[in-house]
């Protein structure tokens, strides 16, 4: 990284976190044998507080008759264990019928074959809808921690130490990396608060990447094709995952090499027997317990074309340039979903060749955020939680050296959480959302600006950080490029006025969505603002040896 | 902050060892130019609790939404009282349950906060005087009381960050530190103020004010602060003779002239008559409008209810929990009839098997299975409050009894803490929240190894009897004290002196067993937990609900009794531990 040699003399280790609070708490475990404690501190930490975000409410808590995302997961733990498996994807689709590949369906059926065990009115076949209790929540609250500390938590470790190695981050900052990319709030609040099980599909992706790092080619498509078996959303780093792989095996580098000696063709044909053979397993009980239609019924229910081209508001391209031209009168669903596929593939074709031909490790969270962003800004039928995908390459760039890419990122993730904002509304965690603006932020150092120097000098002798001397103290959370520093202000205070009209001010009657509306807007231009800053930075990024 | 103190304090010994000057530099040189290390810029360390009070701010603002018990209710009728009606009916008003009976200083506080309530609290029905459970007040009302309690929860972190500030040099501030940090991130103060509900924050922080005086040599004050802690909640009577030994000693008594003879010179009477003065002034202010209103009788017989039991509904992990297991145990024991005679032919008193079942069907002895005003013992004989009054009166005049010949501020947070030990142990109708009345004192004696192994197990057996008072809220809680107990073992282990002769730091206490009833918490724990989760599942199960509490109970008190033990032979046996530190 090019911000090496311009930050600190080289005897120092890396800096970027002194000012932070998490550097604070974790500084007393510094030591190279004490790491270990700083490391379970970190998890257990964000244990507690995806504790705490499950005390609020759910996505659908007490909305007879349809419920929300809770109650759809809870309906397929129940019709996972009691139907057969050839029933899974036809039972009653107008209740939540599974809309999610096998593996989801699979990790269902273990989670309500305990739940059962422990209490059978959870998940009794019919008689279960719309249930709730404290008991339940806690329950569900509780396999969503557990999947999350099982899958995603030990992924996160692995890739920060990996990553932290090559650019020679000390340990402590390591571990203060993960700690920043495991309070990812908005992933935090829609698995432990809306609730879902995100974190099950970014583990494995995540898993797939750091075998990717690793260059264990079979574990890595072994491990994305089973995220790409839990949720299809997967797919939004398919292209990437493709090019990359298809980079390694072939060589460009050194010459006087015959044509077809350029091809790996070993490698190739085992990642593909590998990718295949997952596929079969995920898939295949599908066909052998039910028949071929079966098969083309989960298809059908995984990618529903049928519906719009974006659902509720969402911040993408589409929903946005909604507001000026009305898409879905001017043009049929057929040619809808073809000019969106355009859109798409002009959008991350650039990362893909660009990894194609330089897959280069240091390059992977750049393409891959790419990628997945522009598939979350151009595709077809796009959530607002489906930020989450292009959050999590994109919050795996905290692991760098330069402050300024921490301070963008953190920006991005602020304004990603902001955009979740009118869901969230819905789901009644307007509390939760409140704390997740600040803290994060917070234990990054973003806020340490806001230490109390108003206060009289005994009772906060220095301000925020015990250990550090004060002119390593002050980084704010603006990268060092006045024009970014004026966006992200500018956005910031965009942030504040929609929400102060938002609490105060009812949108008039004609416009009832004005307020969700200019959230999109602003949530839109932050997003293809920071879109192009990642083609920029990976275009520009340096050669580097992994 | 726990590194730097231990390394500083063992470099010293390990330079002077070091003969080979060469040696000492050779080694010395790489580990300096790789690592900076805090010394270099020691004019950068200072200390504060700033990150440590938003973070758990943070942390207590989720918790809004999660379970609350009645003492939420209680305290919101005490808001509506002291808003709604005249002073002279507050101790009178009896519509609720929940009647107001802490002293009026709390009645001033709540009064207080009253002013703050925004417009729409009050829509919300904050302030109305309904019977107990018929309030329709909503989630805005909770929100607002959830924040009166952290706000009045600063001035516990403004107390104990002066504490930290009073502190010279880099390695008493950083044992201060730690100090500091592990009273206000106490688990006990998250379960009981943030997710049960109660004001101890606040309390506790003029409690660590009285510790802060005596620091300081600052006994006026500290007599004041007492005198305010006594009108703010006066289960603090408890530790009232540690102070007031402490006063009369320090101030009050002329030690040298006691010596030589000359009783009559032995008191210093200006100096009594003003630390009687200050406490009859603020007892007077406190008191004053409820004597002008001619209501003293109704406040005194609020304050001190004699009508409930020896136990609470869930034993506080105490002496008498012990008892009333043994109880259960001895019952259980001699139903069998031939252990019975057996058993009365080498025994004076026995009671007949027949006697038991009657005793038995009576309600004799279930403490565990809900509120019971008076408890009878089955074979043991009964305890009456003037028992428990005496014992832990014993226990209170002995543990200042050291005090009087060594007035420094050890031997005071060391007595102090022995007091709450005795009321704690032996009290009548004891709370398992009184708990932290011991903890947070002992939290500053613990520099010395042997005195971190009873602090340890105290703070386990204590912490881990807490979780009873919430019904669910389990992994959060449970991880939550892992941690703290964790970080704060960690930190104490680095901090703290060994004692010179290693043999009795092995011996002492018995460290391994002390280890394995620590590490057994765990599976004590889990086993209830399961035992509740499957209850419904079982029913085997249900006959043994009420187990699980006494497995809480039993097995915490074994812990608390031990750490007592264990402080109490250190405290009168160990002189070495206590003198001052220069």
């Amino acid at each position: 990284m090019p911000s090496k040699q311009r930050k600190k003399p080289s005897t120092t280790p890396s800096l970027v976190f002194y000012g932070s609070a998490i550097y604070d708490f974790l500084s007393p475990f510094r030591k190279a044998q004490n790491q270990w404690a700083a490391r379970y501190i970190v998890v257990i930490f964000a244990i507690i507080i995806r504790l705490a975000i499950g005390f609020g409410s759910y996505s659908g808590m007490g909305v007879a008759p349809m419920f929300g995302d809770f109650e759809a997961q809870r309906h397929w733990l129940e019709i996972t264990q009691h139907l057969p498996l050839k029933d899974w994807y036809w039972y009653d689709l107008q209740y939540w019928g599974l809309d999610y590949p096998p593996l989801t369906a699979y990790h269902s059926l273990v989670l309500g074959k305990v739940g059962s065990w422990v209490h059978y009115e959870w998940f009794a076949l019919d008689a279960s809808r719309g249930f709730e209790s404290e008991g339940l929540k806690s329950f569900m609250r509780f396999t969503v921690i557990i999947s999350e500390v099982l899958i995603y938590m030990p992924a996160v470790f692995k890739f920060t130490r990996y990553n932290g190695k090559q650019i020679k981050q000390s340990p402590i900052d390591q571990t203060i990396v993960a700690c920043a990319i495991l309070f990812q709030p908005s992933l935090m609040i829609i698995d432990h608060g809306h609730f879902q099980y995100n974190t099950v599909m970014l583990g494995l992706t995540l898993m797939a990447i750091v075998h990717l790092l690793n260059d264990n080619y079979m574990l890595a498509s072994i491990f994305f094709v089973l995220s790409l078996g839990f949720k299809q959303m997967a797919l939004y780093y398919s292209p990437i995952f493709f090019f990359y792989l298809l980079g390694r095996c072939c060589d460009f580098k050194s010459s006087n090499v015959s044509f077809f000696a350029r091809f790996n063709i070993f490698r190739l044909s085992l990642i593909a027997i590998s990718t295949v053979l997952t596929f079969a397993v995920l898939f295949g009980p599908l066909v052998l317990f039910g028949n071929m239609a079966n098969l083309l019924q989960s298809i059908h229910r995984i990618f529903p074309f049928q519906r719009g081209i974006f659902e509720d508001k969402v911040a993408n391209f589409w929903c946005f340039s909604n507001i000026f031209i009305k898409y879905r009168t001017l043009f049929e669903q057929q040619q809808l979903q073809f000019i969106s596929l355009l859109a798409t593939l002009a959008g991350l074709l650039p990362a893909a060749i660009y990894i194609f031909f330089k897959p280069q490790k240091s390059l992977l969270p750049w393409a891959l955020a790419v990628c997945s962003m522009s598939f979350f800004m151009f595709s077809f039928q796009v959530h607002e939680k489906t930020i989450l995908v292009p959050l999590l390459p994109i919050t795996l760039l905290y692991s760098t050296n330069e402050t300024d890419i921490i301070a963008l990122v953190a920006w991005i993730s602020n304004i990603a959480l902001f955009s979740l904002w009118p869901l969230l509304k819905k789901d009644g965690l307007m509390l939760q959302y409140a704390v997740l603006l600040l803290l994060p932020n917070w234990v990054m150092g973003n806020l340490s600006f806001l230490t109390p120097k108003f206060l009289p000098k005994f009772l906060t002798p220095g301000p925020s950080i015990s250990l550090v001397s004060k002119d390593q103290k002050e980084r704010h959370g603006l990268p060092s490029n006045w024009i970014w520093s004026l966006i992200i202000l500018t956005s910031y205070t965009a942030v504040a006025v929609i929400h102060l009209l938002d609490f105060y001010v009812p949108p008039p009657q004609r416009y009832p969505d004005l307020w969700v509306l200019a959230n999109v807007s602003l949530s839109f231009g932050c997003f293809g603002l920071f879109w192009l800053w990642l083609y920029y930075k990976m275009f520009t990024l340096p050669t580097t040896e992994y | 902050m726990s590194s730097t103190g231990s390394s500083s304090s063992h470099s010293p010994s390990k330079a002077r060892k070091r003969t080979n000057k060469q040696l000492k530099s050779a080694l010395k040189k790489p580990t300096n130019s790789s690592i900076p290390t805090e010394s270099d810029k020691p004019s950068s360390r200072t200390f504060s609790l700033w990150n440590i009070w938003v973070a758990s701010t943070l942390l207590k603002t989720l918790l809004f939404p999660t379970y609350h018990s009645t003492d939420l209710e209680v305290h919101r009728n005490w808001l509506a009282i002291t808003s709604t009606l005249p002073i002279s009916k507050w101790y009178i008003e009896n519509t609720s349950i929940w009647t107001l009976d802490y002293p009026p200083l709390f009645a001033y506080f709540e009064w207080l906060l009253t002013w703050f309530i925004p417009g729409d609290v009050v829509q919300d029905g904050i302030l109305q005087i309904v019977k107990e459970g018929q309030g329709t007040y909503g989630l805005k009302t909770i929100v607002f009381l959830r924040i009166t309690v952290i706000i009045s929860e600063i001035l516990l972190f403004v107390v104990m960050q002066w504490f930290v500030n009073i502190q010279a040099g880099v390695r008493r501030k950083t044992f201060a530190f730690i100090v500091a940090s592990s009273v206000v991130l106490s688990p006990g103060l998250l379960i009981v103020d943030h997710i049960h509900f109660q004001y101890n924050g606040m309390l506790f922080g003029l409690m660590m004010l009285m510790i802060v005086f005596v620091q300081l040599d600052q006994s006026y004050w500290l007599a004041l602060t007492f005198s305010v802690l006594l009108c703010f909640k006066h289960i603090n009577l408890y530790l009232a003779p540690a102070v007031f030994v402490y006063l009369l000693r320090r101030e009050c008594l002329d030690w040298e002239s006691l010596k030589t003879g000359r009783v009559s010179r032995a008191v210093r009477w200006v100096n009594l008559f003003k630390l009687g003065a200050i406490v009859v002034v603020v007892f007077g202010l406190s008191f004053a409008p409820f004597i002008y209103h001619g209501v003293i009788p109704n406040v005194i017989s609020r304050l001190f209810p004699f009508s409930r039991g020896l136990t609470h509904a869930y034993w506080a992990p105490n002496v008498w929990a012990i008892y009333s297991f043994n109880d259960k145990v001895l019952t259980s024991v001699l139903k069998v009839s031939h252990i019975n005679k057996l058993a009365s032919k080498f025994l004076i008193y026995i009671p007949s098997v027949e006697n038991i079942v009657e005793r038995l069907a009576n309600g004799a002895n279930n403490g565990t299975k809900g509120l019971v005003q008076d408890v009878q013992f089955t074979i043991l004989p009964d305890i009456t409050p003037r028992v428990c009054f005496l014992l832990t009166l014993f226990y209170d005049i002995l543990s200042v009894v050291p005090l009087i010949v060594q007035p420094n501020f050890k031997r005071f947070v060391g007595a102090l803490t022995l007091n709450a030990y005795a009321s704690f142990l032996f009290g009548w109708h004891v709370h398992e929240k009184a708990i932290m009345l011991i903890i947070f004192p002992f939290t500053f004696l613990v520099n010395e190894r042997r005195i971190l192994k009873c602090f340890m197990v105290l703070v386990g057996a204590g912490y881990v009897s807490l979780f009873p008072l919430l019904p669910g809220q389990n992994l959060l809680k449970w991880l939550y004290t892992f941690i703290w107990f964790i970080i704060y073992f960690v930190s104490f282990m680095e901090v703290s002196k060994t004692h010179a002769d290693s043999f009795s730091v092995r011996v002492f206490l018995f460290d391994r067993v002390a280890l394995i009833y620590l590490i057994g918490l765990i599976p004590m724990v889990l086993m209830v937990f399961f035992m509740d989760v499957f209850k419904e599942k079982f029913e085997v199960l249900q006959k043994f609900e009420f187990v699980g509490l006494m497995i809480y109970s039993v097995y915490c008190a074994t812990g608390v009794i031990s750490s007592w033990v264990g402080l109490s032979w250190l405290y009168f046996f160990d002189d070495s531990i206590w003198e001052e530190e220069k």
